[in-house]
Protein backbone atom coordinates (compact mmCIF):
# COMPACT_ATOMS: atom_id res chain seq x y z
CA UNK A 1 0.00 0.00 0.00
CA UNK A 2 1.30 3.60 -0.95
CA UNK A 3 2.51 5.58 2.15
CA UNK A 4 -0.35 8.47 0.95
CA UNK A 5 -3.51 6.38 1.07
CA UNK A 6 -2.58 5.69 5.02
CA UNK A 7 -1.27 9.33 5.55
CA UNK A 8 -4.49 10.57 3.43
CA UNK A 9 -6.66 8.10 5.57
CA UNK A 10 -5.54 9.07 9.31
CA UNK A 11 -5.24 12.94 8.10
CA UNK A 12 -9.26 12.40 6.84
CA UNK A 13 -10.00 10.86 10.29
CA UNK A 14 -8.53 13.86 11.77
CA UNK A 15 -10.11 16.21 9.98
CA UNK A 16 -13.28 14.79 10.49
CA UNK A 17 -13.03 14.94 13.75
CA UNK A 18 -12.34 18.57 14.12
CA UNK A 19 -15.01 19.25 12.13
CA UNK A 20 -17.64 17.12 14.69
CA UNK A 21 -15.80 18.89 17.44
CA UNK A 22 -16.36 22.30 15.87
CA UNK A 23 -20.16 21.73 14.90
CA UNK A 24 -20.30 21.55 18.87
CA UNK A 25 -21.26 17.83 18.92
CA UNK A 26 -17.77 16.82 21.32
CA UNK A 27 -17.15 17.61 24.58
CA UNK A 28 -14.50 20.45 24.39
CA UNK A 29 -14.17 23.13 22.10
CA UNK A 30 -11.87 22.10 18.54
CA UNK A 31 -9.46 24.68 19.51
CA UNK A 32 -8.85 23.01 22.61
CA UNK A 33 -6.66 20.03 20.84
CA UNK A 34 -4.07 23.00 18.73
CA UNK A 35 -0.61 22.51 20.08
CA UNK A 36 0.38 25.83 19.42
CA UNK A 37 -2.44 26.77 22.17
CA UNK A 38 -0.31 25.57 24.76
CA UNK A 39 2.62 28.01 23.83
CA UNK A 40 0.09 30.91 24.02
CA UNK A 41 -1.11 30.04 27.88
CA UNK A 42 2.61 29.49 28.63
CA UNK A 43 3.49 32.91 30.08
CA UNK A 44 -0.48 32.73 32.05
CA UNK A 45 0.50 30.20 33.00
CA UNK A 46 3.76 31.12 34.55
CA UNK A 47 2.64 34.82 35.68
CA UNK A 48 -1.32 33.68 37.03
CA UNK A 49 -1.18 29.70 36.86
CA UNK A 50 -4.15 30.58 34.45
CA UNK A 51 -4.27 29.54 30.60
CA UNK A 52 -5.24 32.26 28.47
CA UNK A 53 -8.42 32.78 27.23
CA UNK A 54 -10.26 29.50 25.78
CA UNK A 55 -6.89 27.60 25.88
CA UNK A 56 -6.46 24.78 28.71
CA UNK A 57 -4.59 21.70 29.98
CA UNK A 58 -5.43 19.55 26.50
CA UNK A 59 -3.67 22.53 24.49
CA UNK A 60 -0.52 22.00 27.01
CA UNK A 61 -0.91 18.13 26.78
CA UNK A 62 -1.00 18.24 23.02
CA UNK A 63 2.28 20.75 23.17
CA UNK A 64 4.33 18.90 25.18
CA UNK A 65 3.83 15.46 23.10
CA UNK A 66 3.90 17.55 19.47
CA UNK A 67 7.28 18.20 20.85
CA UNK A 68 8.52 14.93 22.10
CA UNK A 69 7.11 13.49 18.79
CA UNK A 70 9.57 16.53 16.70
CA UNK A 71 12.45 14.47 18.86
CA UNK A 72 11.92 11.24 17.64
CA UNK A 73 10.12 11.30 14.22
CA UNK A 74 10.84 15.48 13.15
CA UNK A 75 7.37 17.01 11.89
CA UNK A 76 5.74 14.17 11.67
CA UNK A 77 2.77 15.98 13.44
CA UNK A 78 2.57 18.05 10.66
CA UNK A 79 2.63 15.52 7.70
CA UNK A 80 0.54 12.99 9.70
CA UNK A 81 -1.86 14.41 12.05
CA UNK A 82 -2.28 18.72 11.26
CA UNK A 83 -5.66 19.34 9.39
CA UNK A 84 -4.98 22.68 8.08
CA UNK A 85 -1.43 20.67 6.43
CA UNK A 86 -3.55 18.22 4.94
CA UNK A 87 -6.15 20.99 3.46
CA UNK A 88 -3.05 22.86 2.58
CA UNK A 89 -1.67 19.84 0.48
CA UNK A 90 -4.69 19.12 -1.15
CA UNK A 91 -4.96 22.49 -2.06
CA UNK A 92 -1.24 22.22 -3.52
CA UNK A 93 -1.89 19.26 -5.35
CA UNK A 94 -4.93 20.44 -7.26
CA UNK A 95 -3.04 23.35 -7.81
CA UNK A 96 0.35 21.63 -9.63
CA UNK A 97 -2.56 19.20 -11.64
CA UNK A 98 -3.99 23.08 -13.14
CA UNK A 99 -1.43 25.04 -13.12
CA UNK A 100 1.18 24.39 -16.15
CA UNK A 101 4.53 26.07 -14.49
CA UNK A 102 6.58 24.34 -12.35
CA UNK A 103 5.52 25.63 -8.69
CA UNK A 104 8.68 25.63 -6.95
CA UNK A 105 10.08 28.50 -5.40
CA UNK A 106 14.01 29.73 -5.83
CA UNK A 107 15.59 27.76 -2.78
CA UNK A 108 17.52 31.04 -1.68
CA UNK A 109 13.92 33.48 -1.85
CA UNK A 110 12.48 30.36 -0.10
CA UNK A 111 14.73 29.82 2.72
CA UNK A 112 14.25 33.83 2.83
CA UNK A 113 10.84 33.47 3.22
CA UNK A 114 11.04 31.06 5.93
CA UNK A 115 11.90 33.69 8.16
CA UNK A 116 8.37 35.19 8.19
CA UNK A 117 7.17 32.52 10.40
CA UNK A 118 9.46 33.07 13.41
CA UNK A 119 8.32 37.28 13.28
CA UNK A 120 4.86 35.95 13.07
CA UNK A 121 5.59 33.89 16.20
CA UNK A 122 7.58 36.26 18.32
CA UNK A 123 4.45 38.38 17.50
CA UNK A 124 1.79 36.35 18.23
CA UNK A 125 3.81 35.35 21.56
CA UNK A 126 3.90 39.03 22.73
CA UNK A 127 0.56 40.53 22.31
CA UNK A 128 -1.29 37.46 23.33
CA UNK A 129 0.90 37.91 26.63
CA UNK A 130 0.47 41.01 26.60
CA UNK A 131 -3.31 41.16 26.46
CA UNK A 132 -4.46 37.49 27.91
CA UNK A 133 -6.27 37.20 24.09
CA UNK A 134 -5.73 34.65 21.52
CA UNK A 135 -5.00 37.32 18.93
CA UNK A 136 -3.78 35.61 16.46
CA UNK A 137 -7.16 34.03 15.86
CA UNK A 138 -8.64 36.82 13.40
CA UNK A 139 -5.52 35.87 10.94
CA UNK A 140 -5.37 31.74 12.14
CA UNK A 141 -7.13 29.28 9.29
CA UNK A 142 -7.38 26.92 11.81
CA UNK A 143 -9.76 28.97 13.89
CA UNK A 144 -11.29 31.07 11.32
CA UNK A 145 -12.03 27.77 8.83
CA UNK A 146 -13.59 25.36 11.80
CA UNK A 147 -15.04 28.49 13.71
CA UNK A 148 -17.10 29.17 10.87
CA UNK A 149 -15.48 33.09 11.04
CA UNK A 150 -16.67 32.98 15.07
CA UNK A 151 -15.86 34.94 17.57
CA UNK A 152 -12.71 36.38 17.08
CA UNK A 153 -12.17 36.59 13.83
CA UNK A 154 -12.01 40.37 11.98
CA UNK A 155 -14.23 40.03 9.54
CA UNK A 156 -13.02 41.16 6.38
CA UNK A 157 -9.43 41.10 7.37
CA UNK A 158 -9.71 37.21 8.50
CA UNK A 159 -11.81 36.79 4.55
CA UNK A 160 -8.61 38.50 3.06
CA UNK A 161 -6.12 36.00 5.22
CA UNK A 162 -8.13 32.85 4.51
CA UNK A 163 -8.64 34.25 0.44
CA UNK A 164 -4.32 34.92 0.43
CA UNK A 165 -3.66 31.38 2.16
CA UNK A 166 -5.70 29.30 -0.73
CA UNK A 167 -4.67 31.47 -3.50
CA UNK A 168 -1.01 31.05 -1.92
CA UNK A 169 -1.60 27.14 -1.19
CA UNK A 170 -2.49 27.13 -4.68
CA UNK A 171 0.36 28.11 -6.20
CA UNK A 172 3.09 26.77 -3.85
CA UNK A 173 2.49 23.66 -1.66
CA UNK A 174 2.21 24.09 1.94
CA UNK A 175 2.38 27.89 1.57
CA UNK A 176 0.75 28.66 4.98
CA UNK A 177 3.08 25.64 6.89
CA UNK A 178 6.17 27.28 5.02
CA UNK A 179 5.73 30.84 5.86
CA UNK A 180 3.56 31.33 8.42
CA UNK A 181 2.82 28.60 10.64
CA UNK A 182 3.48 29.44 14.37
CA UNK A 183 3.64 25.92 15.61
CA UNK A 184 6.31 25.12 12.67
CA UNK A 185 8.34 27.78 14.02
CA UNK A 186 7.83 26.05 17.57
CA UNK A 187 9.33 22.96 16.74
CA UNK A 188 11.95 23.41 14.17
CA UNK A 189 14.27 23.39 16.91
CA UNK A 190 13.36 20.29 18.22
CA UNK A 191 12.96 18.87 14.51
CA UNK A 192 16.30 19.48 13.89
CA UNK A 193 17.25 16.85 16.45
CA UNK A 194 14.62 14.19 15.33
CA UNK A 195 15.88 10.72 15.96
CA UNK A 196 14.08 9.09 12.82
CA UNK A 197 15.24 10.44 9.35
CA UNK A 198 14.92 9.73 6.21
CA UNK A 199 18.76 8.69 4.91
CA UNK A 200 19.79 8.42 1.60
CA UNK A 201 22.40 6.26 -0.31
CA UNK A 202 24.82 8.01 -2.42
CA UNK A 203 25.65 4.89 -4.38
CA UNK A 204 22.52 3.67 -5.24
CA UNK A 205 21.23 7.09 -5.90
CA UNK A 206 20.90 7.81 -10.31
CA UNK A 207 20.13 11.53 -8.98
CA UNK A 208 16.58 10.85 -10.89
CA UNK A 209 14.99 14.46 -8.90
CA UNK A 210 11.76 12.46 -8.36
CA UNK A 211 12.58 12.81 -4.28
CA UNK A 212 12.69 16.38 -5.17
CA UNK A 213 9.84 16.41 -7.49
CA UNK A 214 7.45 14.70 -4.49
CA UNK A 215 8.69 16.83 -1.31
CA UNK A 216 5.81 19.02 -0.43
CA UNK A 217 8.38 21.51 0.93
CA UNK A 218 10.90 21.81 -1.75
CA UNK A 219 13.48 19.20 -0.10
CA UNK A 220 16.30 17.83 -2.13
CA UNK A 221 16.95 14.30 -0.47
CA UNK A 222 19.27 13.41 -2.89
CA UNK A 223 21.56 16.24 -2.17
CA UNK A 224 21.72 15.67 1.36
CA UNK A 225 22.53 12.37 2.79
CA UNK A 226 20.65 12.41 6.58
CA UNK A 227 17.45 14.71 6.08
CA UNK A 228 18.14 17.01 8.85
CA UNK A 229 16.14 19.35 7.26
CA UNK A 230 13.75 21.48 9.72
CA UNK A 231 10.75 21.20 7.77
CA UNK A 232 10.82 17.41 7.16
CA UNK A 233 7.84 15.99 8.01
CA UNK A 234 8.45 12.01 7.27
CA UNK A 235 5.67 12.22 4.92
CA UNK A 236 7.84 9.65 3.13
CA UNK A 237 7.06 10.70 -0.17
CA UNK A 238 10.47 10.99 -1.49
CA UNK A 239 10.75 7.17 -0.38
CA UNK A 240 7.93 6.18 -2.24
CA UNK A 241 8.54 7.72 -4.99
CA UNK A 242 12.38 6.66 -5.63
CA UNK A 243 12.51 3.83 -7.94
CA UNK A 244 15.46 2.94 -6.79
CA UNK A 245 15.32 -0.26 -3.85
CA UNK A 246 16.62 0.96 -0.51
CA UNK A 247 18.20 4.81 -2.16
CA UNK A 248 16.17 6.00 0.50
CA UNK A 249 15.50 4.65 3.59
CA UNK A 250 14.12 5.21 7.14
CA UNK A 251 16.77 5.41 9.75
CA UNK A 252 17.65 6.16 13.58
CA UNK A 253 19.65 8.44 13.41
CA UNK A 254 21.68 11.07 15.83
CA UNK B 1 19.48 1.50 12.35
CA UNK B 2 16.96 0.80 9.72
CA UNK B 3 13.07 1.16 10.80
CA UNK B 4 9.85 -0.13 8.47
CA UNK B 5 7.94 3.48 7.21
CA UNK B 6 5.10 2.85 9.34
CA UNK B 7 6.58 3.07 12.32
CA UNK B 8 5.97 7.23 11.86
CA UNK B 9 2.46 6.83 11.81
CA UNK B 10 2.44 4.59 14.91
CA UNK B 11 4.25 7.25 16.87
CA UNK B 12 2.58 9.94 15.88
CA UNK B 13 -0.97 8.08 16.93
CA UNK B 14 0.52 7.19 20.37
CA UNK B 15 1.97 10.64 20.57
CA UNK B 16 -1.57 12.22 19.75
CA UNK B 17 -3.29 9.36 22.38
CA UNK B 18 -0.33 10.42 25.12
CA UNK B 19 -1.25 14.12 24.49
CA UNK B 20 -4.81 13.53 25.09
CA UNK B 21 -4.68 11.41 28.37
CA UNK B 22 -1.37 13.63 29.53
CA UNK B 23 -4.15 16.56 29.98
CA UNK B 24 -4.94 15.87 33.25
CA UNK B 25 -1.44 16.47 34.64
CA UNK B 26 -2.04 20.67 32.97
CA UNK B 27 -5.59 21.01 34.82
CA UNK B 28 -6.35 24.51 35.49
CA UNK B 29 -9.34 25.95 36.62
CA UNK B 30 -10.15 28.90 34.22
CA UNK B 31 -12.24 29.64 37.36
CA UNK B 32 -13.03 29.00 40.80
CA UNK B 33 -15.57 30.88 42.89
CA UNK B 34 -16.51 29.75 46.13
CA UNK B 35 -19.88 31.24 47.71
CA UNK B 36 -20.43 29.12 51.21
CA UNK B 37 -18.95 25.80 53.10
CA UNK B 38 -22.48 24.13 52.60
CA UNK B 39 -23.47 21.35 50.65
CA UNK B 40 -21.28 18.65 49.47
CA UNK B 41 -23.23 16.99 46.42
CA UNK B 42 -21.44 17.13 43.33
CA UNK B 43 -22.53 18.27 39.81
CA UNK B 44 -20.63 18.32 36.47
CA UNK B 45 -21.88 19.97 32.98
CA UNK B 46 -21.09 20.11 29.87
CA UNK B 47 -21.72 23.87 28.77
CA UNK B 48 -22.13 25.17 25.66
CA UNK B 49 -21.77 28.72 25.46
CA UNK B 50 -18.50 28.33 28.26
CA UNK B 51 -15.90 28.96 25.29
CA UNK B 52 -13.32 31.47 27.23
CA UNK B 53 -11.92 33.17 30.68
CA UNK B 54 -14.55 35.91 29.73
CA UNK B 55 -17.60 33.45 29.15
CA UNK B 56 -16.50 31.30 32.10
CA UNK B 57 -17.05 34.29 34.56
CA UNK B 58 -19.74 35.86 32.81
CA UNK B 59 -21.16 32.29 34.10
CA UNK B 60 -19.81 32.33 37.31
CA UNK B 61 -21.55 35.34 37.97
CA UNK B 62 -24.93 34.08 37.09
CA UNK B 63 -24.64 32.01 40.49
CA UNK B 64 -23.96 34.74 42.27
CA UNK B 65 -26.33 34.51 45.19
CA UNK B 66 -28.21 31.66 44.32
CA UNK B 67 -29.17 29.85 47.89
CA UNK B 68 -27.83 26.20 47.76
CA UNK B 69 -24.58 26.90 45.39
CA UNK B 70 -21.59 26.35 47.78
CA UNK B 71 -19.03 26.76 44.71
CA UNK B 72 -18.62 26.58 41.27
CA UNK B 73 -15.69 25.50 38.95
CA UNK B 74 -15.41 25.77 34.97
CA UNK B 75 -12.48 24.77 32.40
CA UNK B 76 -13.49 26.78 29.70
CA UNK B 77 -11.87 24.80 27.17
CA UNK B 78 -13.66 21.35 28.42
CA UNK B 79 -16.59 23.34 28.36
CA UNK B 80 -17.16 22.04 31.57
CA UNK B 81 -18.65 23.44 35.11
CA UNK B 82 -18.30 21.83 38.54
CA UNK B 83 -21.23 22.70 41.31
CA UNK B 84 -20.80 21.75 44.95
CA UNK B 85 -24.26 22.40 45.97
CA UNK B 86 -26.91 21.45 48.94
CA UNK B 87 -29.28 18.88 47.31
CA UNK B 88 -31.96 20.17 50.33
CA UNK B 89 -32.00 23.83 48.96
CA UNK B 90 -31.33 23.74 45.20
CA UNK B 91 -31.82 20.52 42.73
CA UNK B 92 -29.94 19.56 39.58
CA UNK B 93 -33.20 21.09 37.45
CA UNK B 94 -33.07 24.31 39.04
CA UNK B 95 -29.96 24.56 38.36
CA UNK B 96 -30.02 23.83 34.52
CA UNK B 97 -32.90 26.47 34.26
CA UNK B 98 -30.53 28.74 35.88
CA UNK B 99 -27.68 27.93 33.37
CA UNK B 100 -30.35 27.89 30.96
CA UNK B 101 -31.99 31.24 31.60
CA UNK B 102 -32.55 33.85 28.69
CA UNK B 103 -29.99 37.06 29.76
CA UNK B 104 -31.54 40.51 29.35
CA UNK B 105 -29.33 42.60 26.59
CA UNK B 106 -28.80 46.07 27.02
CA UNK B 107 -30.96 47.15 23.80
CA UNK B 108 -34.18 45.22 25.79
CA UNK B 109 -33.52 41.70 24.13
CA UNK B 110 -32.82 38.59 26.08
CA UNK B 111 -31.03 35.99 24.71
CA UNK B 112 -30.09 32.02 25.70
CA UNK B 113 -26.16 32.25 26.10
CA UNK B 114 -25.99 28.61 27.96
CA UNK B 115 -27.06 25.27 26.82
CA UNK B 116 -26.57 22.32 29.37
CA UNK B 117 -26.21 19.60 27.09
CA UNK B 118 -24.61 16.80 29.90
CA UNK B 119 -24.96 16.54 33.24
CA UNK B 120 -23.56 14.00 36.11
Amino acid sequence: MKTRVLRYSILTVILGLTIYQALGYGKRSFEAFCPFGGMESLWGLFREGQYSCATGPLNMSMLIAVIVLALIAKKAFCGWACPIGFLSELIGRLGMKILPWNSSVNPKLNSRLKLIRYVGLVLALYFTYQTGELILRGYDPFYIIFSGFGHGTLGLVSVIVLVIIIIGSFLIPMFFCRYFCPLGATIDPFSRLGLVKIVSDEDLCTECGECYTSCPHDIAPNEMIYIRHRDCTNCLECIDSCPEKDCLTLKVKL
Amino acid sequence: MKVPKYLIPVITIVMLFAGFYLRFAFTQPTTSVVFSEQGDAKLVCTVNGVKCKGTANFFTKMFNGVEGISSIETIASERRATFTYDPSKIDKEQIREIIEQPIQLRDGSSRQFFTCVEMK
